[in-house]
């Protein structure tokens, strides 16, 4: 048997008019429509009332109204529907109204929820059971069918999945309150983290300024030492050390960079090569596809080839060590400069015979009145021509460089959060406590992984082959579904429903780069319900969660939802 | 070019590049020509075309056949005799020949080689290839009307060297043998119809040693062998070198042909005088009346070839080979049909050029400036060709499928619609598929399971992780009277486990190679054998695999397609097999390719008339779609066009060649709605349903990389539009379902062309954009271009078209203009006819079992109207034993009155229990369309019915009518008049 279909709110009204229906409608007839048929002798056609019929054309298996509503107990107005053929003999008056008038036959299903099932089911002899329980539309037994009424069954075994249903439900509004709860505790955290990072941001904004003023002060007395680093004044020795120091670093850096570049490549080829192989191995000479089997034989020549050298451990250990910071390789090149800084001081130790504060006196107006020439134009600046900066301004130079950094990072953060907090997280902010949970199940030869926000994958079960990325978080969507809900509850129904958008997964053979859409139903617990690849490479995951519940147990739905307009 | 030139190179470079990349990007589309040989690839179709130069590049030549007079004798209608080749070495080489006469009208002439038919000959290589020419075509082929004519006697009046034979219907047949050089002439009524080897193109290449000679013939500079070059030089030279370069090997694409036999080529000219048109040698995918194919403006420089072949990415107007081979053709002239039936399977190229002669004195003026010449060429086997002399359309198939069979009588759900996909991947996927139709009250009747639903494409095994339950999925579809169709090829995968390919290998039943050991290729599950149906015993293993405790997960609504069965084989010559491979009883493959693919089926169609005991019993009609086909073929299921694209030429060509199968004798055919490959429109894919709805074998199929495209994915407008189409396709089973019948009885096409319905109107002998449906004169025209949104419709006659859909009134002869908005389809319903409908929409056909009917009586001119109803229960072969009903509806328009009469042929054990089961489906509703303005206001309508073999006390029910709006007809509605579909009623009008 089949799994009974819950159509709840429209039926719950109808089980209310049934109760006081007094007078026997005919066959078919809803409670809501009884009025229509209370005239004992002509039918008057709902949407026509100028076509007036008499009561034994009622259900008489031929189709007099325009809108059908003079066989609600047959299927004899079915064709009556814009997915008909028509011709003009088809309906009795072309300008009439032909809208069928009546949603379908209705089932009284007693002991169960009373519907309707669409005319074209109406005794063609099948007993449609997950509508019918009653039977009640195999009425003229055609080719001898017989439908009993099973509705006690049915409703019996509905109420059961539906009391479990609406249990679940209930705990489902709860662990949604828990998400809420838990949303604003994360909000809170990134509240509270903005809130540190302003005042962290005035704190370095302020040392920023500190350490440029200190730099520029640095910077100006180093103008102001006269023989530093002049050409004939510093030794040789300092020039070389200096220039050597320059060389080693460009080439250490070089060496660097070369050396990522080799291990970039070297991995993309290894891939290439296990896709070749697999290519070769897998590949169909399908059709002859002169193409496919040119590049498979010039992949067996290169596979063939003498490949060189393969890695050697050892020499990669040469490489990194030769990477390493020329001090963790027991070179200090600041000895060799501090060395050079005294030989060149000792030129002016004269000054040190003098009185201190003639010679502070001596030493300023040396100073300035070098700074005079240099900013005349008079004398070359020294400090700036020469290949190695004085260390003091280095370091000044690095001190606030870091403190800029520092301060970037506390800015970037804050634009973080800010847009953190700008971001769509859904009703009630309810998926950023979903952020990065995982929940997996099986379907078919694939296992289908979806963590909340982060990415979907596939995992063949079928051994081989490592997880493939179907898309990675992109967006909040609302989209509109239309889908059946089994007793369980675990499906999406219709209307409007919150949708994950993954994008930009692995790229697909002959196809566009996986993606998938992640449509969001209530559940008690978050759980993959369906799979499918709506077509090639684009998926499409039907997942419940209580995050997307309302009070009622509901999913979520419609554009009255918080959030909807964000982004 | 100019534009290339003016641009500097580098930038000309540049944007070859880009080109190149595009075309990675977006693969061409485009069929691969080097795959597949031309004529002068394949050194018969070579041999022979030059043959047929030399032979008419002199009027001097002679052909080197005679039929010796004192050879000749006639007996009980069949005439022998012995033909003498004499050969370039002056040898004489004796070929037994024999003209038999059958009953039907049918004349077959048949030749052999006498050393070979005795064995007398040397195999190279060692082969252990059977000696004789293959002769056994007719056991797959031929299943009835050759029972020999008692009336046939030769005339004594017969002209010096000739011998004359009468034969025929009221003896108006003649065939004139002429002695030397030997050929025959066909007349009908005293005028010439078919000529053989009038133009001395007969060349039969009889079995010769092999001679090493020292030096090879070749002139200097003469590295290839250039087309008709030499055999133009053995022309002027008095002894002819022939070509050789292809009688011991030939190599095409790196595989390399023994040829074991030598040459063995067939050949002949069949000639018929007078008429322009011819029609067949299905299947090709081009115009239905067929293309000269010697070179000019317009034609093709190639021979329609037929070779079945899987070709990937076909192009469309070509004469290249495609996946079946019927080699049966019409020549059509003004109220004259005639054809030729070459029953020959292995590998077969037909030339066609048309000569304009002015009038024959000798045909009695009859004027017909246009005469068709055609050159048949085979690769071995006997030559055998079989003579219709019409004079109707339907003589001449209908005596075609008397010989080969009139197509299978399929079960109802067969011709509703079908929903296939490569692949719907779980069985998940199918239910929900399955529910998704219900939901969106869109018809349809069976879904298809494509390669991937078996466990590594081993077949009758599923995949355990993607079909955990194919029971619980046949169940739910069988809930609504749904069918499942899986795929089955002939390729079994060589893999260890497998107890299917254990079992074919340890009881060899595979086909062998050239060394008689079990044949290794490629196909879908990589290394492979392949079942050779040819043995009896592995037909009686294959049908064993279809059993259901065998074929575990299938149950009674489950059916078959045998797909790839031309063979496919991915790195065999031309996808297929080796020439040298060998059969059942060694017959060479070359002898019998053509027919391959047919054995498969009817050992597929074998098994699903027992897979248990309940239906060893009680059988219920197999159905099985095939790919690859031959004569015959019709008997056992459901072809298709194979591999089309989704793009509109691919749309516009599905009609000819669907029409083209219909005058080949093979009716229930289809083409892939939305094209196989590529992804479609919205708009090509509901006009593409559109014209579906008119296909035969009605079914939706997709490639695995493209996108979902099921009817309800479509969107509004176009789901509903489709649904529309789909929704008129179902009313009209009834009418669908009787135009199978006929065609089950008689060979008659159940989509017709032009010509067919209207053999004297000279101006449609060439159209095949637009068809008939059965012999109800509803006439189709299916919008094939895109964004068209008007139609011009054909009509041949002097009668009244009336709009399906409206009304409006159209009068012939001449072309009128219909409007075809896209959810419009051209659709006229011509006058004189009643049509037979259900209209009540339904989810599957079966469950329109018990429905009431609708007759829509289409008075025309004369004002009288006619049409048939065939039923039965659909399923069975209860029909066999009369438990079927078939009726004739009529109206006369002098007696005003609309009778049901009793068509059957006779009662069985069954019909009875039939029409007691029918006995409460009435006819709900007449439709009177150009009702006679003299009912208006007449309110009522007399009828009486038919109980116990006496009339019934006539009652009286509502008559409807309503005037003529603008351009429309007026029409009428006989108000639920009740009476029974299966027995007699009359009603009488005002």
């Amino acid at each position: 048997m089949k799994a009974v279909v819950a159509l709840l709110c429209l039926h719950c009204a109808a089980i209310a008019h049934a109760a006081n229906g007094e007078s026997p409608r005919p066959r078919g007839v809803g409670p809501e429509f009884a009025k229509f048929y209370k005239d004992p002798s002509t039918f008057t056609c709902i949407s026509n009332p100028s076509t007036k019929l008499p009561v034994k054309h009622l259900n008489d298996d031929y189709c007099d109204c325009p809108d059908g509503s003079d066989e609600p107990g047959t299927a004899a107005c079915a064709h009556l529907s814009h997915l008909s053929p028509h011709t003009p003999a088809d309906v009795s008056n072309a300008e009439a109204n032909s809208t069928l008038a009546l949603p379908g036959f209705y089932c009284k299903n007693k002991g169960h929820i009373p519907t309707y099932i669409p005319f074209t089911n109406v005794n063609d002899g099948i007993c449609d059971y997950e509508v019918c329980c009653d039977g009640s539309e195999e009425w003229e037994h055609v080719g001898g069918v017989r439908c009993e009424d099973r509705c006690q069954q049915i409703g019996k075994e509905w109420k059961k999945v539906d009391e479990a249903r609406q249990k679940s439900l209930g705990n489902a509004g709860r662990k949604r309150k828990e998400l809420v709860n838990e949303a604003k505790r994360r909000r809170k955290e990134v509240e509270d983290r903005l809130m540190t990072l302003g005042t962290e941001i005035e704190g370095s904004e302020l040392k920023v300024k500190q350490l440029e003023n200190e730099l520029s002060e640095v910077e100006r007395r180093e103008k102001g030492k006269v023989v530093k680093s002049g050409e004939q004044k510093v030794g040789k020795m300092g020039i070389l050390v200096g220039l050597a120091q320059q060389r080693t670093n460009e080439l250490r850096e070089t060496l660097e960079r070369t050396k990522q570049e080799r291990d970039a490549s070297r991995t993309r080829l290894q891939e290439l090569e296990v896709l070749l192989t697999t290519f070769k191995e897998e590949y169909n000479p399908n059709f002859n596809d002169e193409g496919v089997k040119r590049a498979v034989r010039a992949w067996e020549d290169y596979a063939a080839r003498d490949k060189g050298p393969e890695p050697d451990a050892a020499h990669d250990r040469d490489l990194d060590a030769m990477v390493k910071s020329d001090k963790d390789n027991g070179l200090d090149w600041e000895q060799y400069q501090d060395g050079d800084d005294n030989e060149a001081d000792v030129s002016y130790t004269f000054v040190s015979y003098l009185p201190s504060f003639a010679r502070s006196w001596v030493d300023q107006k040396l100073r300035d009145f070098r700074v005079t020439l240099i900013d005349s134009g008079i004398l070359a600046d020294n400090s700036r021509s020469s290949g190695s900066e004085s260390k003091s301004i280095t370091d000044a130079k690095n001190r606030l460089e870091a403190a800029r950094k520092d301060l970037e990072t506390q800015k970037k953060s804050v634009d973080e959060h800010d847009s953190d907090l700008q971001k769509n997280w859904g009703p009630d902010d309810v998926f950023r406590s979903l952020k990065g949970q995982c929940i997996s199940t099986d379907s078919g030869e694939y296992t289908y992984e979806l963590c909340f926000l982060e990415k979907t994958t596939q995992k063949s079960k079928k051994g081989g082959g490592g997880q493939t990325n179907m898309g990675n978080y992109d967006r909040i969507e609302m989209i509109t579904v239309d889908e059946e809900v089994p007793a369980d509850g675990k499906g999406l129904g219709t209307g409007e429903r919150w949708a994950l958008k993954y994008e930009n997964g692995q790229h697909c053979w002959n196809g566009p780069n996986r993606a998938t859409t992640v449509v969001l139903g209530c559940a008690e617990v978050s759980e993959i319900w369906k799979i499918r690849e709506e077509e090639k490479c684009i998926y499409r995951l039907e997942v419940g969660t209580p995050a997307v519940c309302v009070g009622d147990g509901a999913a979520v739905g419609g554009p009255g939802g918080s959030g909807k307009d964000e982004l | 070019m100019s534009v290339f030139n003016s641009l500097s190179n580098r930038w000309t470079s540049f944007l070859l590049l880009c080109l190149a990349v595009c075309s990675l990007i977006t693969p061409a589309v485009m069929v691969k020509h080097e795959n597949f040989k031309t004529c002068a690839q394949s050194g018969f179709c070579n041999r022979n075309r030059a043959y047929a130069d030399n032979a008419l590049s002199t009027s001097k030549w002679a052909a080197p056949y005679s039929l010796d007079p004192a050879s000749v004798r006639f007996d009980k209608g069949v005439l022998t005799g012995t033909i003498s080749k004499k050969t370039t070495t002056n040898e004489i080489v004796r070929l037994p020949l024999t003209v038999a006469f059958y009953e039907s009208g049918t004349a077959r002439v048949t030749l052999d080689e006498e050393k070979r038919q005795k064995g007398d000959i040397e195999l190279r290589h060692a082969s252990k290839a059977k000696k004789q020419r293959y002769n056994e075509a007719e056991q797959w082929a031929i299943v009835g009307g050759t029972t020999i004519s008692t009336g046939a006697a030769t005339s004594k009046d017969a002209e010096k060297g000739t011998t004359k034979i009468v034969y025929g219907p009221a003896s108006k047949f003649e065939a004139v043998i002429r002695h030397v050089p030997f050929g025959v002439e066909f007349k009908r009524d005293g005028e010439t119809q078919i000529k053989l080897n009038d133009r001395g193109l007969l060349n039969m290449e009889h079995w010769r040693p092999k001679v090493d000679k020292p030096a090879p013939e070749k002139k200097e500079g003469d590295d290839e062998k250039k087309e008709g070059e030499e055999a133009m030089a053995a022309g002027s030279d008095k002894e002819m070198a022939e070509d050789e370069s292809t009688w011991w090997d030939e190599s095409f694409g790196g595989n390399t042909d023994s040829k074991p036999r030598g040459p063995e080529s067939v050949a002949l000219d069949i000639e018929f005088p007078g008429y322009e048109h011819v029609y067949g040698v299905a299947e090709h995918a081009g115009p239905l009346s067929l293309k000269e194919t010697r070179g000019g403006d317009g034609k093709y420089s190639e021979p329609y070839r037929l070779y079945n072949s899987d070709v990937f990415e076909y192009e469309m107007d070509s004469p290249m080979t495609l996946y079946g081979a019927i080699p049966f053709m019409q020549a059509h002239k003004k109220d004259s049909t005639v054809g030729v039936f070459w029953l020959n399977a292995a590998e077969t190229w037909v030339d066609i050029t048309k000569a304009t002669t002015s009038a024959n004195p000798l045909s009695f003026g009859i004027g017909s400036s246009v005469t068709t010449q055609t050159h048949w060429i085979s690769e071995a086997g006997l030559l055998d060709v079989f003579i219709f002399l019409g004079p109707k359309p339907q003589d001449v198939i209908g005596a075609y499928t008397e010989l080969t069979g009139y197509t299978q009588l399929p079960q109802q759900f067969a011709i509703a619609y079908h929903q296939c996909r490569w692949n719907y991947v779980t069985d998940e996927d199918v239910r929900d598929v399955d529910r998704k139709f219900d939901k969106y009250k869109i018809p349809y009747d069976v879904i298809w399971l494509d390669i991937e639903y078996t466990e590594g494409k081993k077949y009758f095994t599923w995949d355990p992780m993607t079909f955990p339950d194919p029971l619980g999925m046949n169940k739910q579809l069988d809930e609504h009277e749904r069918k499942l169709v899986a795929i089955i090829d002939p390729h079994i995968k060589n893999e260890g486990n497998y107890p299917i390919v254990e079992e074919l290998k340890s009881k060899d039943l595979a086909v062998h190679n050239k060394d008689d050991t079990i044949y290794e290729g490629w196909c879908w599950p990589g290394s492979s054998y392949w079942i050779d149906c040819f043995s009896p015993k592995g037909r009686e293993w294959w049908k064993g695999l279809f059993r259901y405790d065998k074929f575990k997960g299938t149950m009674k609504n489950v059916f078959i397609w045998n797909d790839m069965n031309e063979p496919s084989v991915f790195n065999g010559p031309e996808t297929t097999m080796p020439k040298d491979n060998l059969h059942h009883d060694h017959w060479e493959h070359r002898d019998l390719h053509n027919i391959n693919g047919m054995t498969l089926v009817n050992a597929t169609y074998d098994a699903l008339l027992a897979r248990d005991k309940v239906e060893d019993k009680h059988h219920v009609r197999p159905f099985v779609l095939t790919r690859s086909f031959y004569s015959g073929s019709q008997r056992l299921g459901a072809m298709w066009t194979g591999d089309n694209q989704a793009a509109w030429p691919h749309l516009e060509a599905s009609i000819p060649m669907l029409l083209s199968m219909g005058v080949s004798g093979f009716p229930f055919a289809g083409a892939d709605v939305g094209g196989f490959f590529g992804n479609p429109s919205k708009e090509l894919l509901t006009r593409w349903y559109q014209a579906g709805a008119f296909y035969p074998f009605f079914r939706g199929h997709a490639h695995i990389d493209t996108r979902r495209r099921e009817p309800y994915l479509a969107g509004e407008p176009y789901t509903e539009i489709i649904t529309q189409a789909l929704r008129l396709r179902y009313a009209l089973l009834p009418a669908w379902y009787t135009a199978f019948h006929e065609a089950s009885v008689s060979g008659a096409p159940i989509i017709r062309p032009n010509y067919y319905v209207h053999p004297g109107d000279e101006k449609g002998f060439g159209i095949d954009d637009q068809f008939y449906l059965g012999s109800y004169g509803l006439l189709a025209k299916p919008v094939t271009k895109e964004g068209q949104e008007g139609q011009d419709i054909y009509l041949a006659d002097k009668e009244k078209y009336y709009d399906y859909f409206d009304f409006w009134t159209y009068e012939g002869p001449g072309t009128v203009n219909v409007a075809a908005p896209l959810d419009t389809i051209p659709f006229l319903m011509q006058g004189g006819h009643i049509i037979p409908r259900r209209d009540r929409p339904r989810r599957s056909s079966g469950l329109m079992r018990y429905d009431p009917f609708t007759l829509v009586v289409v008075l025309g001119n004369s004002g009288d109207a006619e049409g048939t109803l065939y039923l039965d229960d659909g399923e069975s072969f209860d029909f066999q034993d009369g438990g079927y009903l078939h009726r004739r509806f009529s109206y006369a328009s002098s007696t005003s009155t609309l009778m049901s009469e009793d068509l059957a042929a006779s009662t069985g054990k069954k019909t009875k229990e039939y029409l007691k089961q029918m006995e409460k489906v009435r006819v709900e509703k007449v439709i009177i369309v150009g009702a006679p303005a003299a009912w208006k206001g007449k309110g009522e309508v007399e009828l009486s019915e038919e109980q116990g073999g006496k009339s019934s006390a006539a009652r009286k029910v509502a008559l409807d009518w309503h005037d003529k709006e603008e351009g429309k007809a007026a029409w009428a509605v006989v108000r639920d008049p009740g009476v029974q579909i299966g027995s007699g009623w009359k009603i009488a009008f005002p």
